[in-house]
Formats: structure tokens, sequence, C-alpha cells
């Protein structure tokens, strides 16, 4: 394998300025020249100004988070220089607007390109100015627009051919300034594989997961950073033949998917920490009426509105304790886009098999960063609704709560037949009736939390990479798997075999987890909140203490260099 | 018209003796009887009270979910089985505090399903406080020097809202609640229906006789137009010696499941699970 070789742009400017679309057309550009790529959007809670970037890892090979140095900074405003050149590697270079900045730079590797006036000059429209960036940051990757100018042309193809030739012309200009401006391009090595891949984010992956799961009813409030799983659903839903509906209220959401799938559709539906507060009641009646349903919590830094922008792992024991009492659920935390379209179909699978909710968490570095990844294998999603009857063949005598050796009492969808499903969050005998007897609670309670046994039988296991006998072991779950996985390989880098260990389900834990935890090597617990709830869950569940932890909680992703600092730093 | 009694009806309660709550499950199974339904076509979906108890014993399919919830969940089992007959139940506190902001939803979406708030103007299951419905005045638990707020008015609150079927019934009038509810099952859209209903343990004001004395049926009247929604919004303020029931208002627009295009032809659940068109979703991911 070659060494690993990766270049890393980064684009700033403020909310308005149409970075997310050159950002789409360079992803999708990159993708095609053939790198492979991991790319994060830092955003504000606004919707003109501020500071936004977008940043780039292309690479050789497969990348799975972002890195700290800047090679191109491409600045559309003058905070992405003052905020950003301190990372900008040894041969860094710097695209800016010296009209936005206000004057010129005189550093050698400081260019400074009109955007705009490049724009108005080839006769075109000001906000055109984002496509001669794009020819501009071209001219260092590809020696011809090839690529770019399809990408180009797909994305505007529905404004109009004038659109179109507008912004080829455009990308054009950018890209010949600056090959005329610069004697010699190095540019950044190509992987030696050229495999068929794929360009997406989480908050795509999780939606197409859903649709390739079968789902057929969702429900939700927008709350970022949740929004995009929502307004997937609303955009392609109705070609699969699925319902979005947009309710009054997260507490709506909730209880409408709860409706939709006790009539018998996989139903769902997607939000953010304060929505899933708001959803816990409901959680517990789905868990007390056995009904299935799958909830998307895209975790940002909260307490309270927080830091709505940005990411954080801090709703971890939340949802793990979700809602009073006890009740049979399970909690997945895909850790990249391709766990994230593969797990949703193993979510609404042991949402219907063990008749319960299921919590996937996800989170906003998840939720909004891009990866090149193998395309979706449809062939891989296997689709199991448990323990259904045949509702023709139903009578009277139909017990929605028959008590059964595994917990798990055949459905029936209501309507399917002349048995009469009677559903109910208050304490129920097997018909689904209210009662309060010691002898009927003490059944019931019995046979739902049975399932567990089966749900707990059935975990995930661990995910893991690196040395079988390692002196690190770094443990996740979620979005800091790639970033753990890196570390690892850093740490090989400087003489220290380690293990990444990452966590695709965290309740139940796998019984497969505990050989890990008593095993070889310093065990540190990295993760994205204040208290450490991975590691407090870990002790919780395994009676154990690790060596050490890495934690985030200033609302930015957590990468490779920031876990090694931490284990050089160290924190006990 | 079939003459078997298929909805019926327990014995066995959990309710006071004399509560209305007997005298709306009668006639909902007079109604649901008449109508020709069997139960297993028709979902009730009710919430937490002395009303959210009623599915459990009248048959029919039942979803006993939280207290303020069932308008959401009846919307959400509708739209994924739009051909059960779904009604929602619940009380005045269900519905009008807990559940407020549904109402509001369902009435401007237009929901096709029928809901019946047991309306007795107390918390009846928590032993008597005041509700939204409780009139200015009452001495209640929580309200030891008698309620200081205005009443809450559901029926002007739908009329506003262009609620496709406003109508007020009583518990104490058989006929005119069975004549309500089936023209109310057989609406098309959103059938709400405000049921007076007297508390024979917590409301001592709001009695049978009380009502028996005020009620009077609205749509008597040759010259009261349903189809009129200021005519409907005036009448629905007269309160206090001369009670109207009837159908306030009645006005035919699309309901939400007929705005959704894919459900048309069929039910949800009863549609292949995973659509042919998903590869075409995912290719869009190649660069």
């Amino acid at each position: 394998m070659h060494a690993l070789k990766t270049f890393n742009i980064l684009i700033g400017g403020e909310a308005g300025q149409g970075l997310v679309s050159v950002g789409n057309i360079l992803l999708r550009a990159i993708t095609k020249e053939g790198w492979y790529l991991f790319a994060h959007q830092d955003y504000e809670s606004r919707i003109r100004g501020g500071h936004n970037f977008f940043k780039f890892r292309l690479a050789n090979q497969p990348v799975y988070a972002g890195e700290n140095r800047i090679d191109l900074l491409v600045a559309l405003d003058k905070t992405s220089i003052n905020r950003h050149q301190e990372d900008l590697g040894e041969a860094g270079i710097v695209f800016y607007d010296p009209k936005v900045v206000g004057k010129e730079i005189d550093q050698p590797n400081f260019l400074p390109i009109s955007f705009v006036d490049i724009a108005v000059e080839q006769g075109q429209l000001i906000v055109m100015a984002n496509a001669v960036a794009a020819g501009a940051i071209w001219a260092l990757l590809s020696d011809n627009l090839t690529n770019l100018v399809a990408v180009l042309t797909e994305m505007f193809k529905e404004k109009g051919s004038a659109i179109v030739e507008g912004n080829v012309k455009v990308a054009e200009a950018g890209f010949n300034f600056v090959r005329q401006s610069f004697a010699e391009i190095q540019r950044p090595e190509k992987p030696a594989d050229q495999s068929k891949r794929i360009v997406l984010q989480g908050n795509q992956a999780l939606p197409s997961g859903a649709l390739a799961a079968g789902v057929k009813f969702m429900s939700a409030y927008p709350m970022t950073p949740a929004t995009g799983v929502t307004e997937f659903i609303a955009a392609y839903g109705e070609k699969c033949s699925v319902i979005m509906e947009q309710a009054e209220d997260e507490i709506a959401a909730i209880n409408m998917a709860i409706g939709a799938a006790y009539a018998g559709v996989r139903a769902m539906t997607a939000t953010s920490g304060g929505g899933f507060a708001l959803m816990t009641e409901a959680l517990g009646y789905a868990g007390a009426a056995e009904i299935p349903v799958v909830v998307i919590n895209a975790q940002r830094p909260g307490p309270s509105t927080g830091l709505p922008t940005r990411t954080e792992q801090g709703d971890l024991l939340f949802a793990v304790t979700t809602s009073f009492s006890d009740f049979p659920k399970a909690v997945l935390a895909p850790g990249d886009v391709e766990e994230a379209f593969y797990l949703m179909s193993t979510a609404f699978n042991l949402a219907e098999r063990y008749q319960m909710p299921v919590i996937v968490l996800s989170d906003q570095h998840l939720a909004d960063s891009y990866q090149t990844v193998a395309p979706f294998d449809l062939s891989k999603i296997a689709i199991d609704r448990g323990a259904v009857v045949n509702g023709a063949a139903t009578s009277d005598k139909y017990l929605r709560y028959r008590d059964t050796d595994s917990g798990i009492s055949p459905r029936l969808y209501p309507g399917f037949g002349e048995g009469l499903v009677v559903s109910a969050g208050d304490e129920h005998d097997e018909a689904g009736h209210l009662v309060e007897d010691i002898e009927s609670r003490v059944k019931m309670m019995d046979k739902r939390m049975r399932k567990m046994i089966g749900v707990y039988n059935e975990a995930l296991d661990p995910v893991t990479y690196g040395s079988d006998q390692p002196e690190y072991v770094l443990i996740g779950f979620g979005s800091t798997k790639g970033a753990i996985r890196e570390a690892v390989d850093l740490l090989e880098t400087y003489g220290y075999p380690g293990l990444a260990v990452h966590l695709p389900q965290v309740y139940p834990l796998p019984a497969s987890l505990a050989k890990i935890l008593k095993g070889p090597g310093k065990k540190f617990i990295v993760e994205s909140n204040f208290t450490g709830q991975l590691y407090r869950l870990l002790s919780m569940e395994f009676a154990w203490k690790a060596d050490g932890r890495v934690r985030r909680y200033d609302g930015r992703p957590i990468n490779a260099e920031y876990i090694i600092d931490w284990l050089i730093g160290g924190e006990s | 018209m079939t003459t078997d009694k298929r909805f019926l009806v327990t014995k066995e309660t959990a309710w006071c003796p004399g509560c209305g709550n007997f005298g709306i499950i009668n006639a909902m199974s007079e109604a649901l009887d008449g109508l020709g339904l069997k139960p297993h076509e028709v979902l009730y979906v009710s919430g937490i009270g002395q009303a959210g108890k009623t599915p459990h014993y009248i048959k029919g399919n039942v979803l006993n979910t939280l207290h303020g919830r069932t308008l959401p969940t009846a919307t959400g089992a509708k739209l994924a089985n739009s051909e059960l007959t779904v009604i929602a139940i619940g009380g005045d506190g269900d519905g009008y505090a807990e559940g407020g902001n549904h109402f509001l939803h369902a009435l401007r979406k237009n929901v096709n399903i029928t809901y019946l708030v047991h309306d007795n103007q107390v918390f009846g299951l928590t032993k008597g406080q005041a509700s939204p419905r409780t009139d200015q005045g009452m001495v209640t638990g929580t309200t030891p020097s008698g309620s200081t707020y205005e009443a809450f008015n559901p029926l002007a609150v739908a009329i506003s809202l262009k609620g496709s079927f406003v109508a007020r019934s009583y518990a104490g009038d058989r006929e005119h609640l069975v004549k309500t509810l089936q023209a109310a099952i057989q609406h098309e859209g959103f059938a709400f229906i405000d049921i007076l209903q007297p508390c024979v343990t917590f409301n001592k004001v709001n009695t049978y006789q009380w009502y028996r004395e005020r009620v009077y049926d609205l749509n008597a009247d040759p010259d009261y137009d349903p189809s009129n929604q200021i005519m409907a919004w005036e009448r629905s303020w007269e309160w206090g010696d001369k009670i109207p029931i009837g159908i306030f208002y009645q006005k035919a627009r699309p309901t939400l499941d007929q705005s959704k295009s894919v459900i048309q032809k069929q039910p949800l659940v009863k549609q292949e699970l995973v659509s042919e068109h998903v590869q075409e979703i995912i290719n869009q991911f190649q660069a």
C-alpha cells in the first residue's frame, strides 16, 4: 500500500454566499476525478453573515475524518484568512479576493483572485463568483476541466442552458487565471485504484437506508441537524410511495409515527435533543404498548438550545435510559455514512421483531459530513417484519399481548381480520384491556422484559480495527469511528500498536465487548461530551474502569490529531 | 339496515353509576350498528381520563394512547390505513388542555376521522379539578375560591378554523346523540362533536337536570344554516339559560388523506414495503 497522501482545501465565507452550492459542486467533481474524500461543514445558526466553511480532505486512499492542516485556503471573506491561516501547511497557499479582504497581501503564497470581477468581466452574474472559485481550485486538481464542467452542467441543467454556459465560462476563466499565475503546479496524488464510488453525507445515508428498509411513514418537526433527513423523505417519499407528514410539534410527530406503526407500516421520526426530550413519554408508550417505531436523534450540543449547528454526543445516557420505568428498547450508533445506510434496516428489523422503539443516534458531524464510499448494495438488505398473524384466520379470540416464551406476541394489523387489536399504555391483560391486579402486572412486565433476552443476544458486535496485541485501545461510538481509526494509524507510525473499537450498538451492549475490555492494552474512551457518558455507561454495565478518557465538548468534531494530543497531554 | 347487535357494550366498567359516559357508549353502539359497520373495521383511539377508557368497553380495535395525544396518534393510523373508520375519544382535559395544540392542527388539516370529546367540564379521573371547560366561579380542588378563567369555547375555535364538521350533542339525549354520531362518522373530513356530559360525582353544577332545562336542538330551526360560518360562530357563544346542540357548521373541503397522492389507490399498509425506485434514488450519489 502507498503511504497516505492528503490534500486539504478549506473554503470559507459568510452565510448566504453560496458555500453549500460550491461545496456540492466540488464534492462531486473531486469524486469524479478519482480521489477519496472526507468533507465536513462548519456553519452558524444564521441565514446571512457570520463565518461558515466547507473543508475537503482529498486522499490517495480511503479517509474517515478531517485533518487540521490546510493546503489550500479559499477565502471568500476576511475572517477566513484571520481564522484559518495558522493552520496552513508548509506549502499551503491562499486564494483571496483583495476587494473582499480590503487589501493586497504581499506574501508569495497568497494569490489574489478577483472572483466577483472575473464573473462580471465574463458578462455573467455576480452570484457566479463561486463558479470562478471552483474553477480556480480546479486548476490545482486537474489539467483539464472535463469533470468540473460535467458536474456544473448536471447541477444547473434545471435552470436552463444560459445558466449552465455562464457557470462553465466563469469556471474556465478562474481555472485559466490560476494556471497562468502558477508556473508549476504540484497536484495531489490520486488513488491507484479507481473503483466506483459514491459521495454522500449522513443526512442522505440515513433516509436512503430507511427507504431501502421499507419505511412507509415519517412524521417530523424541523430541527437542526435532523432536518436533512426529513426533507430527504419529503423529496423522495412520493416516488417511493412513502408519506412524510410535518407535525405541529415533536410530541405529535412521534405519536403520529406510533399510530401509523400500530396500523401496520414501518414508521419513523427524526429530531435532535430538544425534540427528542419531548418525545420520551411516547417512547415509553411504544414500549408499554409494544409498538415498533424508529427515532433518529441527530445530536447537537446542549443543554437546552445549546449550539444548534454544532456536534456533540451528549444524549447517549439520555437515549439509553430514555423515558421513565423499564421497557425494551435498543439504541444504535452508526459511525459513518455506510453504516448509517445499512443500520437503518437493522433498526426497523429490531423494532418490528421485538415490537419496541429503536433509537438511532446520529449527530451533526455524521449528519453533515460527506464521505466517498463503495456504492450501496441493496441485495445486502434483509427485511424481517417479525411475528405477524394471518389476519383472515383470526377471530375475536385474538390476544394482542399473548404471553409467550420469547415474550413476543404475534401482531395483527387492525382491520386485516375479525381479530381485534387492543393496545394500551395502562397495564393491560393479554387481550389489551386495563387491569391492576398483582398477577397480571407481574406477568406482563415479565413478558415485555423477556424480549430483552433476544435483543441482547443479537446485539451488534463492536467493529474493531488494528492490532490484536495493542498497547492502546481506543473505544468510541457513533461519529468518532473514523477519527479513532485514523488515531490508531497515527499511533502505529509512532511505534505503538493500537486497536480501534467502535460500538454501532450502545444499548444493549454486546457480551463480546467484555472480552475487549478485559483484553490487552490501555483503554481510552473517546467521546464528544463533558462527563464521559460512554465511560459511565461501560462502568455501569461491566463494573469496569478505563485507563483514561478523551473528551471534546466545544461543539467541533474529534479527529485523529485531537485524540493523539489528548493521549500525549493525558487525562485520567 | 342490519338489526343484529355487533358493537356490544361490556357491563363491567370503572365508571360511577349514573356517569354520562354510559349514555355516550350506548349511543356509539347503536350508531355503529346502525351504520352497518363491523367491529374490526373500526379503530377507537383514546386518551387518558374516564373518557379514554370508553373503547375498552365496546367492541372494536383500540389504541388507548397517552393523555392528550389522541389526535396525532389517530392521524398516523388513518394515514397508514385509510380504510379504517377512525374515532378519536377523549375528555375535555385530554383534548382542550393537554392536547390543545393537536386540536388546532387536526382541524386545519381536516384529518378524516371522528373526534368525540366527553365534555363534563371537570377532571374526573383525578377527582374533580378545574378543566379548560369549567365555568367561571365554579369551586374545584384546584380553584378553591372559584375558577376565575374564561371557559374554553371549543366550538368557536373549531368554527373559526373552518372545521369541516362541528357539532355539539348531549349524553342525556340518546336520539340526538345517535343521529349526530352517524352524521359525523359519515362525514368526509374532521368531524368534531363536543358531547355535554354530566359528572355525577365531581360536577354538582352542570347536572342532568341543569342540562335538561337548557339544551335545545339548533337544527330544528329551519332558518339556521349550518354552512354559514359567521352564523355558526355567533351561535357557538350561546351558553346560559339556553344551550344549543346540533350540527353548528358543516362544509366539505379536501381531507388530509385525499391530499396524499400515494394512498389514492391503496392504503399504505397494503402496499409493497420497498419501492422499486430506491435504486434510482441511491444512484444519484454517484459522482
